[in-house]
């Protein structure tokens, strides 16, 4: 069904690639088939992805060396619009896959460009919401679902065109435990039917049964191809070496760690409340809540259980958050709060401003610090951006605008950092770097509070956790 | 019973047909928003700005008609109390009660048309006027921008606040810059993903689209697009001197 023969590719001109992105890469996916693409970062498994549905050459331009064949026929010279009839595509972020504002809209649009008759649209749709059981979906504004509905109604829109073959391009990055195993029974309805499946993803504990065949990259080639027994046996050492993460599917909530132990030092959260206008329950109700200072503090629980909402009450974003906070021998309210807490969100760039790493450290130290220049760079070489203090911020890769998020965070003196799932789409090697960063910053005497759904995580560095439930 | 996405389509279809939305949209920035028209089209001026108020009612909207109608007293508040306020006040509330009391009405109708229209219904009805894809797909990506920019600027302003930068703050000159970096970064690299993700739905093929949703005139459409088309007449007849009451 799917043939790549030779393919070698690298983004922009010739005479500008320095490095190819895939080279040499041979692959064949038999109608029927799921295959998984897997490896670190840059490895080249969404460039995959990309010549298969088209988009290279057609969105990113680069130079394609080799044949790509569906059906036999060449994907390069085919039209995109050609190609979208046999390759639908679930891409990662759920915020920005959507053409429509409506659920009901959204799920039509393919259908609609192929131009089919409505009637046709109709009895599709009825067919894929039945069997993906998405009745509460249906007719909703998309800007108000969760990421995980998102994702879901990404699914079902590319059920609804009903190509033969399905790309996934990391599409469990920003969802929970719950919603990545909702995720896995669409997958499967799409394997019964015998649909060719291709992923690329890092987390792979949650298809790891489902799958055929695993294929294993590293920098643009394919390293390694497991299946059947060989895939099973796996150890945790061979997965390591590779890159990989694990193959187990664990939920969060089953790791067992106290949230005080009784020799920690303690802060203590009392009345936090919360509750939005026109909501009938509040969204954060803590009467009175320990948890350890000093240390690296998992919080978990389901999408929509109030994490976040709780995060921003404990940081004093919220302005109708109540409460008070007892930490180090003080009492903070809300606004005292603001300067005692930092939250390093998801979208590290969102946090960024100014056009140097070096002024982003500036402006955040206080007014009036002595030496401005040698505490911004001191605080620099400790989180190893000293290499980094020309760049425009926007540039760096994902690690390093967090890193620099962190760095504001302590220079402006703040000693409870909140981090809002820090290892999301990250592989191996980068969310153990993570962990150890976490850890470095426990030792300087900082309260890590982290927010997560990644087992792997939780098990590296987590010392404590706390649950939130409804 | 079971799902139907057909019976839910219809029961979804808007009071008014888009393309009389739009005309409506088009008169209302003329005349109460441009201010066309002298002595003569007052009343008629008067009638056009209930209009969007009337259909949001129509359609149960009741938010947004409250939000319309807080602006338009605040607007109309602010210039009544003018005589009795000194200097530089008087100045901010004729400036503020005038661009309020100009602007509220057509951004309302503007906010009608963006409320109860679907992608869907906009694209058939572009269709319908024969627009090229070249101006009907950049548009009808308007609906889905300003709420994503919308919730890209509240996440931008929230993580402001926690940096510590405030307007007023030790760093005010550049708090404008500081938001328009990361807006600017964000924004070019979600409209990238959403074109990608559109063009691999097929989305500017040269098959002619088909649309899930029915769009048609009906009784209310007439009478409205009647009523634009006497507005346009009455407004004619005054440039040519014609006393019409």
């Amino acid at each position: 069904m799917v043939e790549l023969k030779n393919v070698s590719f690298s983004y922009g001109s010739e005479a500008q690639a320095l490095e190819r992105n895939l080279k040499n890469v041979n692959l064949t996916v038999q109608t029927g088939e799921f295959v998984l693409l897997t490896g670190p970062s840059g490895c080249g498994k969404t460039t995959i992805l990309r010549l298969i549905n088209g988009l290279i050459p057609h969105f990113y331009p680069g130079t394609v060396e080799g044949e790509i064949c569906l059906n036999g026929q060449h994907v390069e010279t085919r039209e995109l619009y050609d190609t979208a009839k046999l390759v639908g595509t679930v891409f990662q972020n759920p915020r920005s896959q959507f053409y429509n504002v409506d659920t009901t809209g959204e799920l039509a649009f393919g259908c609609e460009n192929q131009g089919l008759p409505a009637e046709e649209i109709f009895s599709r749709m009825d067919d894929t919401v039945g069997r993906f059981s998405l009745e509460k979906l249906m007719d909703r504004n998309i800007f108000r679902l969760s990421d995980g509905e998102k994702q879901k109604i990404a699914c079902a829109s590319v059920d609804v065109a009903g190509t033969q073959v399905i790309l996934l391009d990391e599409p469990s990055a920003n969802l929970d435990y719950a919603s990545t195993l909702e995720l896995r029974e669409l997958i499967r309805l799409w394997q019964k039917q015998g649909k060719t499946i291709l992923a690329a993803e890092h987390r792979i504990a949650w298809l790891w049964d489902l799958i055929d065949r695993a294929v294993i990259l590293r920098d643009g080639r394919i390293v390694r191809e497991l299946r059947g027994a060989e895939k099973n046996a796996l150890s945790a050492q061979d997965l390591a070496d590779m890159g990989l993460r694990g193959t187990t599917m664990e939920a969060p909530e089953k790791i067992q760690l106290p949230t005080v132990k009784p020799d920690d030092e303690t802060m203590l959260l009392r009345d936090l409340y919360l509750r939005y206008p026109g909501a009938a329950a509040p969204a954060v109700d803590v009467p009175e809540l320990r948890l350890a200072a000093g240390r690296i503090t998992a919080i978990t629980g389901e999408n929509g259980a109030g994490k976040t909402s709780f995060l921003s009450c404990l940081c004093g974003l919220e302005r109708r958050g109540k409460g008070t906070l007892e930490y180090r021998g003080r009492r903070y309210d809300r606004r005292a709060r603001q300067r005692l807490c930092f939250m390093v969100m998801q979208d590290t760039g969102n946090q960024l401003f100014t056009e140097s790493v070096l002024e982003e450290v500036l402006i955040s130290l206080p007014k009036g610090t002595q030496n401005e220049q040698e505490r911004a760079k001191a605080l620099l070489r400790q989180l190893d951006l000293e290499d980094f203090l020309d760049r425009h911020p926007q540039s760096l890769s994902g690690g390093q605008k967090q890193r620099l998020a962190i760095a504001c965070a302590l220079a402006s003196g703040r000693e409870i950092l909140l981090l809002d799932e820090p290892t999301s789409g990250l592989d191996h090697a980068h969310m153990m770097e993570t962990a150890r960063l976490l850890q470095q910053l426990r030792d300087m005497g900082t309260t890590v509070l982290v927010v997560t759904h990644d087992a792997e995580l939780i098990c590296a560095c987590c010392e404590r956790k706390l649950e939130i439930t409804k | 019973m079971a799902y139907s996405s057909e019976r839910s389509q219809e029961a979804r279809r808007s009071f008014l047909d888009p393309r009389t939305k739009l005309a409506l949209v088009l008169v209302l920035a003329l005349f109460v928003m441009g201010g066309l028209g002298a002595e003569q089209m007052k009343p008629l001026k008067t009638a056009l700005s209930a209009l969007p108020f009337l259909l949001l009612l129509a359609e149960r909207q009741w938010g947004r008609f409250a939000r319309g109608i807080a602006m338009l007293v605040l607007g109309y508040g602010l210039l009544f109390a003018l005589p009795y306020l000194p200097g530089v006040l008087n100045f901010l509330a004729l400036m503020c009660g005038g661009i309020l009391t100009r602007f509220v009405v057509t951004v309302v109708m503007g906010e009608y048309l963006i409320a109860t229209t679907s992608v869907s219904e906009f694209i058939s009805a572009m269709e319908h006027l024969r627009m090229p894809q070249a101006i009907t797909i950049p548009m009808s990506v308007m609906f889905r921008l300003f709420p994503t920019i919308g919730a890209e600027w509240r996440s931008i302003r929230r993580a402001m606040r926690m940096r510590g930068i405030h307007l007023g703050g030790a760093k005010a000159s550049q708090v404008l810059e500081y938001q328009l970096v990361p807006m600017m970064t964000s924004t070019v690299r979600i409209g990238e993903e959403l074109s990608a993700s559109a063009l691999t739905r097929g989305l500017g093929g040269s098959t002619r689209r088909t649309n899930i949703c029915r769009i048609g005139f009906r009784a209310q459409d007439a009478v409205l697009l009647l009523g634009c088309l006497l507005v346009v007449a009455a407004w004619i007849l005054e440039l040519c001197g014609v006393k019409l009451w």
